[in-house]
């Protein structure tokens, strides 16, 4: 009962990262179909940057945590100024190895000039500790992990439904064009989108340093290529699609941690991305996905 | 020019198709390959008679590289669909040999308890290769059924996938591939001459299929999906036959340097593979099997070149150092830069043959 709660808990938690992590994809690619492969190099920003600011005496967790969310959004709309917007208007697979680029330049920029070697990062270490209810020890950081995933989703709904840009912003999504021609200004949507793609990788950034304590110059790439696996099975471009893909990868690799016996436990990563590719040949638009027909008009 | 390989769809569709017309369009097609393949021929010749060893080192992994990147631009090139897994091919090509025809002293070294009786089989070369394709036939044909009724992106994202479940089970089955160390003493029985060889095969291969029915068709598809459709043409099936196409060559390579290195890791076959071949592939351009050899060539010296800067290097007395990452900064920035400025890559979107007779028509007149 007790390992039961504990793994139910460690299922939503890993959830919960995978959903923030592919809700920034998600809102990238649903306004301007960008496969945006330099979200991992986002988060590896943001990290370093905390790490950097520990370095240079930064003490206290919480601006830590305030940093790392601010520079993740900065990053993200300094990719999209520098690299993304000469390739705006192009089909989807230059964008996404644009952004494949970009990754490559970034992480292997980290290694360049910081260190091919992981660095520790302790200051957010204080987030991570036991908590006790009665008989019950849970992590505090998968508490929080999950109260501020829900926070953050909840005011991502909020933006997008309440308030003008954020309408700008889903109708973006549909046709871009006419939001144009209503007289919104492009870059400010789309800087609007990226920002907070970024901010919602720099809220995944926090709780995966607090977990690891370290940061390398790979983090955000295996990270991203799991959230991209949970946008595909949700269905790709969808935000609630997105939430569940991230949700349902979370919910199958703790399932295969619990189920695999010690000796397989090195399989658990191709198990979870075979599972995964079936469910796509039995719905290859995902879960959430609507199936589009060639000459669909309205989708 | 959107609409122009669909219009010769339509006009291959519609015209009698007679003995001749067929059997000349494949002999222009074979021609076009042969000299597509002719500056690599160039090149490997020089390097075989006048070049010291290290650089037949150097060369024979610059053909590896050629031949890979050959297979991901049959598919990458005509589908118009990014594959980021087919280092997995590779691997698979590799491994299969490796696991098939090393000698069965080394063998009990390396994979004593390995399944299904391979520590006791020992195959000669060419039978073990033609086995280890087969088992890369065979997975591609699999995982193409999937990846081809995918969009795109999900598509693309798949592959990732598989290159990823491939790895894995590289690193994690020990019992058959030895894991993270390295697999040694694979028989060293290709060298520069049977590599070109296989080199132009390759060539040859994805040009004929760029130029038959079953690659138009699938180009066709590519740019203009609804009015592919309308016109009768299976894009799934199209896809899946330049998935497997392209796997298959990409499995060739993997088994030739596996014979050339003897040795061989599952980190070769993983993600830094994937960036240096498409890289090239990007550079020299997506739609021609010239850009992916121009592509190997421009950036393999390229590379070279980088990599002995960043292994610190002695400029005019003052020793630079060490500069990791000096090179995948290179290539990233090769690859943005390209996507930014000139995505049909450097040959665009003319073969070699074609750019050819081009300038001598305009040179008759």
């Amino acid at each position: 009962m007790d390992y039961a709660l504990q793994q139910l808990l460690n299922a939503l938690a890993f959830g919960a990262e995978y959903s923030l992590v592919a809700l920034g994809l998600a809102v990238v690619f649903s306004i301007m179909g960008l496969v945006n492969f330099a979200h991992g190099e986002i988060i590896g920003v943001s990290a370093y940057s905390v790490f950097l600011a520990a370095a240079l005496g930064l003490t206290s967790p919480f601006v830590a945590v305030l940093l790392a969310v601010g520079m993740a959004a900065l990053a993200a709309v300094v990719f999209e100024r520098v690299a993304f917007r000469p390739v705006r208007y192009a089909p989807t697979t230059t964008g996404l190895l644009t952004a494949f680029g970009v990754s490559i330049v970034v992480q292997n920029l980290f290694m360049l000039l910081i260190s091919p070697k992981p660095q520790s990062v302790s200051i957010l270490n204080g987030l991570n500790q036991m908590w006790f209810f009665g008989p019950f020890a849970v992590s505090s950081l998968q508490v929080m992990e999950l109260i501020v995933s829900g926070l953050t989703i909840l005011a991502l709904v909020l933006f997008l439904n309440r308030s003008t840009l954020g309408l700008a912003i889903r109708a973006a999504s549909r046709d871009f064009a006419t939001v144009r021609l209503m007289g919104i200004r492009a870059n400010r949507v789309i800087a609007t989108a990226f920002a907070i793609s970024g901010a919602l990788a720099g809220i995944a950034a926090v709780f995966i340093l607090a977990r690891r304590g370290s940061v390398s110059p790979d983090l955000g790439f295996g990270l991203v290529l799991k959230a991209f696996v949970a946008c595909v099975i949700g269905g790709f471009g969808s935000l609630p699609g997105a939430a569940v893909g991230g949700m349902l990868l979370g919910f199958i690799e703790v399932g295969l941690l619990v189920a695999l016996p010690q000796e397989y436990a090195g399989f658990r990563d191709a198990l979870t991305y075979a599972i995964i590719v079936a469910l796509l040949v039995y719905r290859p638009e995902g879960l959430l996905g609507q199936r589009i027909e060639l000459g669909d008009k309205e989708i | 020019m959107a609409g122009s390989e669909l219009s010769q769809a339509v006009d291959q569709m519609a015209a009698p198709t007679g003995a001749t017309r067929s059997s000349n369009a494949l002999v222009r097609s074979l021609i076009g390959g042969l000299v597509t393949a002719l500056p690599v021929l160039a090149i490997g010749l020089l390097v075989l008679n006048f070049a010291p060893t290290y650089y037949t080192f150097l060369a024979l992994g610059a053909f590896v590289n050629l031949i890979v990147v050959v297979g991901l631009q049959v598919f990458m090139g005509n589908s118009n669909i990014a594959n980021l897994g087919h280092s997995a091919f590779v691997g698979l090509g590799a491994y299969g040999v490796a696991i098939l025809s090393t000698p069965l002293a080394m063998k009990k070294l390396s994979i004593p308890n390995a399944p299904f009786g391979f520590a006791t089989l020992e195959l000669d070369p060419v039978s073990s290769a033609l086995i280890a394709l087969l088992v890369v036939g065979i997975v591609a044909l699999v995982s193409g059924k999937v990846i081809s009724r995918l969009s795109g992106v999900a598509a693309t994202i798949v592959s990732l996938a598989l290159l990823i479940i491939v790895h894995s089970v590289f690193l994690n089955w020990t019992d058959l591939f030895k894991g993270n160390q390295a697999f040694f003493g694979i028989p060293k029985v290709v060298g520069l001459p049977w590599m070109l060889i296989f080199a132009v095969v390759a060539i040859v291969a994805a040009r004929l299929f760029k130029d038959s029915r079953w690659g138009l068709q699938l180009r066709a598809s590519a740019q203009s999906p609804q009015a592919a459709a309308a016109l009768g043409i299976d894009a799934k099936k199209l896809r899946l036959m330049s998935w497997v196409l392209s796997a298959l060559i990409c499995g060739l390579a993997g088994v030739l340097y596996a014979y050339f290195a003897g040795t061989i890791s599952p980190k070769l076959f993983y993600f830094q593979m994937i960036f240096n071949t498409l890289a090239m592939l990007i550079l020299g351009g997506m739609a021609t099997v010239t850009g992916a050899v121009t592509g190997v060539i421009v950036l393999s010296i390229g590379l070279e070149f980088i990599r002995s800067i960043e292994s610190g290097v002695t400029v005019a007395g003052i020793q630079l150092p060490q500069l990791l990452g000096l090179s995948g900064v290179a290539l990233g920035v090769v690859i943005v830069l390209c996507m930014a400025f000139r995505p049909s890559g450097i040959s665009g979107r003319h073969e070699l043959d074609e750019l050819l007779s081009l300038l001598f028509r305009r040179n008759a007149k």
